[in-house]
């Protein structure tokens, strides 16, 4: 080794080493920064929300949850301050929060906190890039930072290699059930072409049959789901008062409808879990039960 | 009264009846016989309708019986009943507007199947009827747009056509029996003549046995032959017209001092209050 | 006297008969224009072609199956929701009750809503839990009902029915107000959207199965009319002409509670019905109910097909509960009747 590589060798190296001083002082001076912002009793009534708390690390900042909320298990033990439609303002403060999150429809609720000089963490309802967006936004606020970011890159890895895995197969039509009577095909209450659920459908490899609605629940009639003809129909519940069980033991529904190609082949699925109806750092997860059920044989 | 019970068409036996345990009508006998004219008298609240109510089976009584005929009301079903007796309620409203034939139409109603249709000789029947009160000219009009006389008068003439027999049925009315509440309260002097004519056409004509019951001391002396004065419930006098309208009576029932005169035109008697007792 | 001008005329003659005939045959006409009717556009021959298997053929599918049982259920809710209304309104002698004053469709909405938010999957020979469920909680209204006004000894007390029906309305709202709150955000919004009523049965099961209760009460119906005419003098004045009034009150009330409840469960608590046509229908034909009772079915059962098609067309692909669209006529409505009693 001559002295012209040791410097070219030195000016590369010394590059690095700029950048790694660089990044060390700059997430040092977040984290110091950020020491003053870290919330450390944080109430939660979205339970996405509660969940990506708990999955960067931050479950021991949170000490209030929504009457809703179910996972994980940590959960389980602590108070019940509410949920969307009814938040329990008094139970909220008496627990001296001092970051709050709430539905950003929760207009009361929110003038409530203002008012009381406590701050609030506004949640809308997006798409997947925007859980993991909100994922990151709640490592800076928690000082999680670091692991916020690599929860959230999990998330989008996995969703990429799901995406890859089902790339090569034709795209179904897919009908995304959230619920509707039991025992009958009434009221039937669909995915639409916006939101998290809808991102699921797309990158598990399928084409929500409602894609071109622009909002995030659809209503279709016994004649919408006959003219929309979808090739599968997955319905997801949560898990709760409808056990798996119930599920498999109900006839099939759909087998009026026998047009469509999705009773015809035989493709109707049940599915449950907190994990499908949840847009919190799970998601991937759900996307791949969702991809599997597509395609199986994606996944051999 | 010294009249044979079994002449009797209409006949109240020691009725009583008392509404949540307070007495409206105790103990009272009323003895109606074909063509006799009744006048029922007392203040207000003295039983005057519930009374009535008795007679045409409408109320059951507590204690005592009411027999037509000599049969006992509730072994007789409504519309039998409804055949030969008929009341003339003290005021009628329509919810919903029927024209005149139609409310005289629905005195046909004991007369005919529950799936039968009124024939011609219904139409006919109300026909005289509503000929009979002065009231034909009104025929299809719309109820509610008549004045208190006049639909006083249609009621009539329904209550009439209810009585009238049909060929359908055999069971002829031959005694038919008109009850009134208070025929000529809230109707001016005019419609009050025009009432009283009716019913005496109806007496003289038709031979329908009237009770009425009313606050008009001299309507009731110029039609009805026989008096019931009721007071709280209870008849305190009871007979023919001239022994019962006496001064005492009057006081005792109204607690008015009054004059009881023959009337010279008419020669009916006439009761003009003059002072508190 | 002139009696050539004045002679009454014929109360019910084959006119009437006519008439009614005339409005038959218009009801069926514009019910049969409604599986026509539809956002999506059908290959016609293909819905009749019998070659091609009903399991495969889409549009005989979206025919037979979405559209024809939508528009058979609408004509029969639609029908016996407006003969409950003409009946309880001669029952009560008040133009301004309605199928829904007497708490039966409150009951039945608390026993579907309690289905569909606790799901339990009832299923009893082919017919689903919410229709059956919404029966039960109308059979259990009108009992209540029943049972509360006929304590008097003089029979059945039209203000008690009324006061009864009134108190288990707010009742019932207030625990189907509780069921909602126990129920997660999903379950809340299809409680919503149940209220609002929904035709789209999709299946001929809930007709066969409403179709021998629709009978009975037409039954009860058919009884009724000239006694509910003399039932507008009042209980006495219909007692005095021959009226068997405690008997005519009670077939009244149970035919027009079964009705309802029987539309209830098919349909949802859809409103207005009950009252727009027997009005629109006494003012044009009067107030004879061996016309009025009859015509009313005819006319209830147009209108709510006529209300469902502007349901599902007028925002096109989205569709409207079609108890929003007889809300949007009933509101004025009910305040032009309040206007012109004046």
């Amino acid at each position: 080794m001559n002295i012209a590589d040791g410097n070219k060798l030195l000016r590369c190296h010394s590059r690095w080493f700029f950048l790694a001083i660089t990044f060390f002082l700059w997430t040092a001076a977040s984290h110091l920064g950020a020491q003053g912002d870290i919330s450390k009793r944080i109430v939660s009534i979205v339970p996405a929300v509660t969940e990506m708390l708990f999955e960067i690390g931050a479950g021991e900042q949170v000490v209030g949850i929504s009457s809703f909320a179910s996972y994980p298990n940590d959960v389980k033990s602590l108070p019940r301050v509410g949920a969307l439609l009814d938040p329990n303002i008094e139970r909220i403060l008496s627990l001296k929060p001092d970051l709050v999150v709430l539905h950003n429809s929760q207009t009361d609720a929110i003038e409530q906190m203002r008012r009381g000089g406590i701050e609030v963490f506004l949640y809308r309802h997006g798409g997947i890039s925007d859980a993991t967006e909100m994922v990151r936004r709640l490592g800076r606020r928690t000082g999680r930072t670091i692991k916020a970011m690599m929860v959230a890159k999990q998330v989008e890895v996995k969703l990429q290699s799901i995406r890859t895995r089902v790339s090569k197969y034709p795209k179904p039509k897919v009908l995304l059930v959230l619920g509707r009577e039991p025992d009958t095909i009434r009221n039937v209450y669909a995915s639409g072409g916006i939101g998290f659920l809808n991102d699921m459908v797309t990158a598990a490899g399928g084409i929500n049959v409602f894609a071109h609605i622009q909002n995030e629940a659809v209503r279709p009639t016994a004649e919408g789901v006959l003219a929309a003809s979808p090739d599968v129909i997955i319905e997801i519940r949560a898990e709760g008062l409808l056990s798996p069980t119930t599920t498999s033991n109900q006839p099939n529904v759909w087998d009026a409808l026998s047009a469509i190609p999705a009773v015809q082949k035989d493709r109707v699925y049940f599915l449950t879990g907190s994990d499908l109806v949840v847009p919190g750092p799970r998601v991937a997860k759900a996307t791949e039960r969702l991809a599997r059920t597509l395609h199986p044989s994606a996944f051999k | 009264m010294t009249v044979g019970k079994s002449d009797a068409l209409l006949c109240a036996n020691a009725v009583s009846y008392a509404y949540q345990s307070i007495p409206v009508i105790s103990d009272v006998t009323v003895t109606a016989k074909s063509g006799d004219c009744i006048g029922l008298l007392g203040p207000n609240g003295s039983g005057k309708t519930t009374l009535l109510h008795l007679l045409a089976g409408l109320i059951a009584p507590v204690s005592g019986s009411v027999e037509l005929n000599g049969i006992k009301l509730d072994q007789l079903g409504r519309r039998a009943i409804a055949r030969q007796l008929a009341l003339v309620p003290q005021e009628t409203a329509l919810v919903f507007d029927y024209s005149v034939s139609e409310v005289a139409l629905m005195g046909r109603y004991s007369h005919l199947d529950t799936f039968a249709n009124e024939t011609q000789e219904d139409l006919d029947i109300i026909e005289q009827c509503l000929l009979v009160t002065g009231t034909l000219d009104l025929a299809n009009r719309l109820f509610s747009t008549l004045s208190g006389g006049e639909k006083q008068r249609v009621v009539i003439a329904s209550a009439l056509a209810q009585l009238m027999p049909s060929s359908a049925n055999s069971i002829a009315a031959t005694d038919p029996v008109l009850l009134l509440d208070e025929p000529t309260t809230s109707l001016d002097l005019r419609y009050q003549l025009l009432i009283a004519e009716v019913l005496q056409k109806l007496r003289g004509q038709q031979t329908v046995t009237l009770v009425l019951s009313t606050h008009d001391l001299n309507f009731a002396a110029g039609l009805c032959d026989q008096l019931i004065l009721l007071r709280e419930g209870k008849i305190i006098a009871s007979g023919p017209t001239e022994s019962v309208l006496t001064a005492e009576h009057v006081r005792e029932l109204y607690g008015i001092d009054a004059d009881v005169t023959n009337h010279q035109k008419t020669g009916r008697l006439l009761v003009v209050p003059i002072k508190e007792a | 006297m002139p009696t050539g001008l004045n002679h009454p005329k014929a109360a019910f003659s084959y006119r009437s008969y006519s008439t009614l005939i005339a409005l038959g045959l218009a009801a069926v006409s514009i019910c049969a224009i409604g599986p026509i009717i539809g956002p999506t556009p059908i290959n016609w021959r293909a819905v009749f072609d019998r070659t091609i298997p009903f399991a495969e053929n889409v549009d005989a599918q979206i025919f037979f199956i979405a559209r024809l049982p939508r528009s058979i259920a609408g004509a029969l809710v639609g029908a016996a929701l407006a003969s409950a209304g003409v009946v309880l309104q001669a029952l009560f002698r008040n133009p301004l009750a309605t199928p829904f004053t007497l708490g039966v469709s409150s009951g039945a909405s608390l026993g579907a809503l309690l289905v569909v938010i606790i799901g339990a999957p009832l299923a009893i020979s082919g017919l689903p839990a919410v229709p059956l469920a919404s029966f039960a909680g109308a059979v259990g209204a009108i009992s209540i009902v029943y049972v509360l006004a006929r304590s008097r000894r003089q029979g059945l007390s039209t203000s008690i029915l009324l006061l009864s029906g009134v108190t288990l309305n707010s009742l019932f709202s207030a625990i189907i107000m509780f069921v909602q709150y126990l129920a997660d955000y999903t379950e809340s919004f299809q409680a919503v959207r149940y209220l609002m009523g929904n035709l789209d049965v999709s299946s001929y099961t809930p007709i066969v199965w409403a179709l021998p209760l629709l009978i009975v009460a037409g039954i009860g119906f058919s009884w009724l009319p000239r006694a509910l005419n003399l039932l507008t003098l009042g209980s006495t004045g219909a007692a005095a002409r021959g009226v068997n009034v405690l008997q005519t009150q009670r077939i009244a009330f149970l035919s027009a509670s079964l009705a309802t409840g029987a539309a209830v469960s098919l349909g949802g608590p859809i409103g207005f019905v009950g009252i727009i046509v027997p009005h629109i229908v006494r003012l044009l034909l009067g107030s004879d109910h061996r016309l009025v009772l009859p015509a009313s079915a005819f006319a209830g059962a147009a209108f709510l097909v006529t209300c469902d098609v502007a349901a599902r067309t007028l925002m096109s692909p989205l569709e409207l509960p079609v108890g929003v669209i007889t809300a949007i006529l009933g509101g004025p409505f009910f305040l032009w009747l309040l206007v012109r009693s004046k």
